[in-house]
């Protein structure tokens, strides 16, 4: 082979299947357009809600117990994240000379102070019910 | 069969970008129909297998005696379904959810290797996007679903629609973190992110190789697909049908189905990480030795697909603390510890 392909190249076929994907609903949409009967009324374009009249909008304020949930989820979803790079210097055949104490691979020693790190974190978040559902 | 392989990589390498696009739209055409019409077959056989299990008969009317063609029945029903969308709806995020759903699920098909064609001793995997990072880009575009459901619930002004869009949201986000760290476990042990190498280089399977990792993927992959005992989003009993409440006729349809395609990529997606892939020994004739990876992924897509609709008719849902309990308390440590494990013994497998 003359030449590996530029990364670039390899997400030309994304911009495909994104239109593709596309395509199949907004043809559907298309398609009800023409087949299917249209006889809309007051009744039928009300919310339902029981069988009811519905009371109010349905745009609450949801409890702030839900955000910090969020917030949690941020945090280790970066940690997440920072283990991806770190898998090609793990797997990096240089890298695995560098010794910590005489046994532990470098980037694995750097990684378990990051985990634990969180962990303890984790640990906080539980203990100050961070993580309860209400 | 030398030649036109050597025909086609000479062609990639001098004009990649042109080699790209065709493969795009030729694998787009190819996946989109494949997907749709394997989701198709998922969902009759979800209903028949349901059927089995509950000693009823299941669909036995429409296409023979298996009832094969009910499925395209449904269909021609849901087309022809009056459109209703409801007045106080936020009408582009109603309508627009169904597109995200959609264009989710054909993102990740893009990136997932379905199988390999055994040519000459050395398996050449059948990917779209062959890159790098797959196991990664898969993930993360498998999470873009999250947020059509999210549209579709919080679009349709709907009190159960936002309650279930919420569950959703909360239940996503306890899981992804296990997710991906098992993932990481996996490339751990393979030394890479690709998801054809991962398939590829598991002599041993990574199951066995790493069975807490094993466990909390699947269980972290069937609360990704929102099914019983993780379907809390949708619980009928609850929420009417939670996020798709005010869905109907083809949107509605589509926004279903869609829950039926990444099942399907899934099973897919674990059966690369986890159960050896295509690997399995070659069947020595003429043309089945070519396609005998294909056979064995096949294969092992219907048992996991056989087994996620085994669990559904056998569990009960559990309740939604219960849920985000259970992700951050419990599977968030044991991908932990197992993350701990790949990189101890990973080194035995690479």
């Amino acid at each position: 082979m003359a030449g590996e392909p530029m990364a670039v190249d390899y997400y030309i076929p994304l911009i495909i299947f994104m239109i593709v994907g596309a395509i199949v609903p907004i043809a559907a949409m298309a398609a009800i357009k023409i087949i299917a009967p249209l006889r809309p009324s007051r009744r039928k374009q009300s919310t339902y809600e029981g069988g009811l009249a519905p009371i109010r909008d349905a745009k609450i304020q949801y409890s702030v117990q839900y955000y910090l949930f969020a917030i949690v989820f941020v945090i280790f979803d970066v940690e997440v994240l920072f283990l991806y790079p770190w898998i090609y210097v793990y797997a990096n055949k240089a890298m695995q000379q560098f010794m910590v104490f005489g046994f532990m691979n470098y980037a694995v020693f750097e990684m378990l102070l990051f985990i634990v790190v969180l962990l303890v974190g984790l640990i906080y978040a539980v203990k100050k019910e961070a993580l309860r559902w209400v | 069969m030398d030649g036109i392989i050597e025909t086609i990589s000479s062609f990639a390498a001098s004009e990649p970008a042109i080699y790209y696009l065709i493969i795009g739209i030729i694998g787009a055409a190819v996946l989109a129909a494949v997907i749709n019409l394997g989701a198709m077959y998922i969902v009759w056989l979800e209903v028949k297998l349901l059927g089995d299990f509950s000693a009823r008969y299941g669909p036995n009317r429409v296409g023979g005696r298996w009832g094969l063609l009910q499925i395209i029945a449904d269909a021609i029903k849901l087309f022809t379904k009056e459109d209703t969308i409801p007045k106080k709806a936020d009408k582009p995020v109603y309508v627009w959810a169904v597109l995200v759903a959609c264009i989710a699920v054909m993102l990740v098909a893009a990136a997932i290797p379905f199988g390999a064609l055994y040519i000459n001793g050395t398996n050449y995997p059948l990917v779209v996007a062959n890159m790098d990072i797959s196991a990664f880009y898969v993930e993360a575009a498998l999470s873009l679903m999250a947020i059509g459901t999210f549209m579709a619930g919080y679009g349709s002004n709907n009190k159960y629609s936002l309650l279930g869009a919420f569950r959703g949201i909360a239940r996503m986000i306890s899981y992804e973190v296990p997710m991906g760290v098992c993932v990481i476990s996996v490339a751990v042990m393979a030394h890479s992110l690709n998801l054809a190498e991962i398939a590829q280089n598991q002599s041993l399977w990574y199951a066995f190789a790493q069975p807490i990792g094993f466990a909390v993927f699947l269980v972290a992959l069937i609360t990704d697909l929102g099914r019983i005992p993780f379907d809390q989003s949708e619980a009928e009993e609850e929420l009417i049908c939670g996020y798709n409440t005010e869905y109907g006729g083809i949107r509605w349809g589509l926004l279903y189905f869609q829950e039926y395609n990444v099942m399907l990529l899934g099973s897919v997606i674990l059966a690369l990480l986890f159960l050896g892939g295509w690997n399995g020994p070659i069947i020595p004739l003429p043309i089945l030795s070519t396609i005998s990876p294909l056979i064995w992924m096949f294969m092992k897509v219907v048992i996991i697909l056989w087994f996620l609709i085994w669990t559904r008719s056998a569990l009960l849902r559990l309740r939604i603390d219960q849920v985000t309990d259970m992700g951050w308390k419990v599977l968030l440590p044991l991908s932990i510890v197992n993350l701990a494990w790949a990189v101890a013994v990973g080194s035995y497998f690479a």
